[in-house]
Parts: structure tokens; sequence; C-alpha cells
């Protein structure tokens, strides 16, 4: 049922990263992100939903995770954007994971809902990091740009 | 509220959670900061969210009490000399442990449903979205009015100038491609 899960948001993706690329472009707390290209924006989100089990199903501490938010922070600082926003971002890609779930009303039997809990975990393991390590990169560029 | 039973059974084991979750704090390498902070204040700081964590997740209190008090926290660890990292991780060492609090709860006492732990855990998420969110605003708040520095897209001037920047981009790759004007040269087609 986790893979279930993983699998409609991984073929729904196309859909659901249009829906979130028009919510951040609307949203004032994200306002930094109507600068990007319209199909930059989308392709990095895009880039999450269609491979989420890549993503929630690896070691969140080593290897791509740790490197790919961290590059994404110290991008962000170099294009101005204020952290606050990165992470809210972030927290609005993972809220609409979780939206599509309880949208689409999936769980029905008890070994659904059981599944749930996992994915919870694995969603927010991820997020959290992905989270942590965009503000790492981007404090270390901020802190590169302070010191020189 | 279904998840009510849950959020009460953190509160009831407040000071064992919390014992907990500063040893994660002491001893993982991402929080390493914490270790320098008086080990019963550190205590106090954990034990006031594990306690009191029926009041923090109040809806009301999350447009308001809450942002403040993060944001206020983000400003204090700023002058306290942490690295924001090393706050965020510490949140998130907690949020992990509780929810795992959670979880194990649910299995351990089979009067708790699956549905009354899923809301609780939406709760413990949304409140510590709310909370990383606050505290980075804090950190922000003295960056700007301590050192000065603000990013530059926070700035109305700054954001209008992008957009027109990106403005001129889309314009430029939608431009009407020219067409090659064809010329005939004794039967030819030369591309003009």
């Amino acid at each position: 049922m986790l893979v279930k899960l993983i699998e409609m948001i991984e073929k729904n993706a196309e859909i659901m990263a249009g829906e979130l690329k028009a919510k951040l472009l609307s949203d004032p707390a994200c306002s930094s992100h109507q600068t990007l290209d319209d199909r930059v924006l989308y392709e990095n989100i895009f880039e999450v939903y269609s491979r989420l089990g890549y993503w929630l199903l690896r070691d969140t501490e080593k290897g791509e995770v740790p490197t790919h938010y961290s590059a994404l922070g110290a991008q962000r600082f170099e294009e101005g954007f204020p952290l606050h926003q990165v992470v809210q971002a972030l927290v609005s890609t993972k809220r609409h994971i979780w939206d599509t779930v309880l949208e689409k009303g999936i769980m029905v039997t008890a070994k659904e809902l059981d599944s749930v809990v996992d994915f919870i975990t694995y969603l927010n393991r991820f997020f959290d990091m992905a989270i942590y390590y965009s503000t790492l990169g981007y404090y270390r560029a901020l802190n590169l740009k302070t010191a020189s | 509220m279904l998840s009510k039973k849950i959020i009460h059974l953190i509160e009831a084991n407040a000071l064992q959670l919390s014992n907990e979750i500063q040893e994660r704090l002491l001893s993982h390498p991402s929080t390493s900061g914490y270790q320098d902070i008086d080990e019963k204040t550190l205590h106090t700081w954990i034990y006031d969210v594990c306690s009191r964590f029926s009041y923090w997740l109040d809806e009301d209190r999350e447009r308001g009490e809450v942002e403040q008090h993060y944001r206020n926290l983000g400003k204090d660890r700023f002058e306290q000399g942490f690295d924001l990292p090393q706050v965020i991780s510490a949140l998130y060492l907690t949020k992990r442990r509780l929810w795992e609090f959670i979880a194990a709860s649910r299995e351990a006492d089979s009067a708790l449903n699956l549905n009354q732990a899923v809301e609780a855990s939406l709760l413990l998420v949304r409140f510590f979205d709310h909370a990383v969110l606050h505290v980075t605003q804090g950190f922000e708040d003295v960056l700007r009015s301590k050192h000065g520095y603000e990013a530059s897209l926070s700035k109305p001037e700054r954001l209008a100038l992008a957009l027109e920047a990106k403005r001129k981009r889309e314009e430029a790759v939608y431009e009407e491609t020219k067409l090659p004007t064809l010329c005939f040269t004794k039967g030819m087609i030369r591309l003009g």
C-alpha cells in the first residue's frame, strides 16, 4: 500500500506539479518564486513528484538528498530569495502531496490506513531533511559572502 | 477531537520524552551547539513544548502566539550564537521522537485507532512546520536589524526588477520566429 500511495503521486506528477506551480506563483508568502522561469519552477516540482519513491525510500541523511538540497539552498541565496520563502515552498510541496492523498480518498481499510502511517513517516523524514539541507546550503553561502 | 487522547498521552509522558529528546540533541552531530547550553535550561526548553502540547496545538494560537513565540525563539538563538540549521535540526529531532511516541502508543493501545494516530501526526507536522518557518523568520529579523543583511528579493523594488527581467526573457522566447526569406536562383531555393 505504501508503494501504491507513492505510485499514485508519481502517476499524477504532471497535474500536481502544474497545480503547485500555480499555487506558488499566486502565494504572496512565496513571491520570490515568481521570478523563476515558469518552466524551471514546474520542472523543479515535477522532479520531486515524478520520482517520489526514489526520494522517499533512500537514506535521507547521506548521498543525493544532502547534495541536491544544499545546492538548492545555495542557489536560492545567490538568486536573492529570503530563506523563509525557500522553507515555505518546500512545506507547500509536502502539503500538496498530503492534500492529494486525502482528496483521492484511497485510505479505506485498516490496512490502507496502517500504511498511511508509514507514508507520513517517510514523507516527513524526506522533507525535514530537504528543508534542513536547503537551510544549511543557504546559510553556508550567506556566511561565505559575509566573511569575504 | 479524535487525537485528544494521544496529545494528552504526550503531556502525561512529557518528563520522560523531554529526557530522551535532550539526550538526542546532546549526542546528534547536527545539534552540537546545544552541548554548550546548561542542561537544566535545555531540559526546560524541551519540557515546555512536550508538557503543554495541547496548548501549542490549538489552531487559534498557531497564527498568533506560536508565530510570536518561535520568531522570538529564532532571534534569541541567533543572539546565543546558534546557527539556524542547528535550531531547525533540534526541532526536527523533537518532532521525530514525538512521532515515534505516537506510532508506538497506537501499537501498544488497541483503543487508539489509526484515525487518531493519523490526525495527531498531522497536528504534529503542522505545528513543527509553523515552528520552523517562524524560527527562520526570527533569524532573518536579526540578520536585517543587526547585520544589515536582507535578501534582495525581500525588497519590493528588487522583486519588481526581477519580474521585469523575467518578462523580457519570456518575451524573447515567445517572440514570433521570423521565417527565412525564399530566393529563387536558377531553380535552386536559397535561404536568404
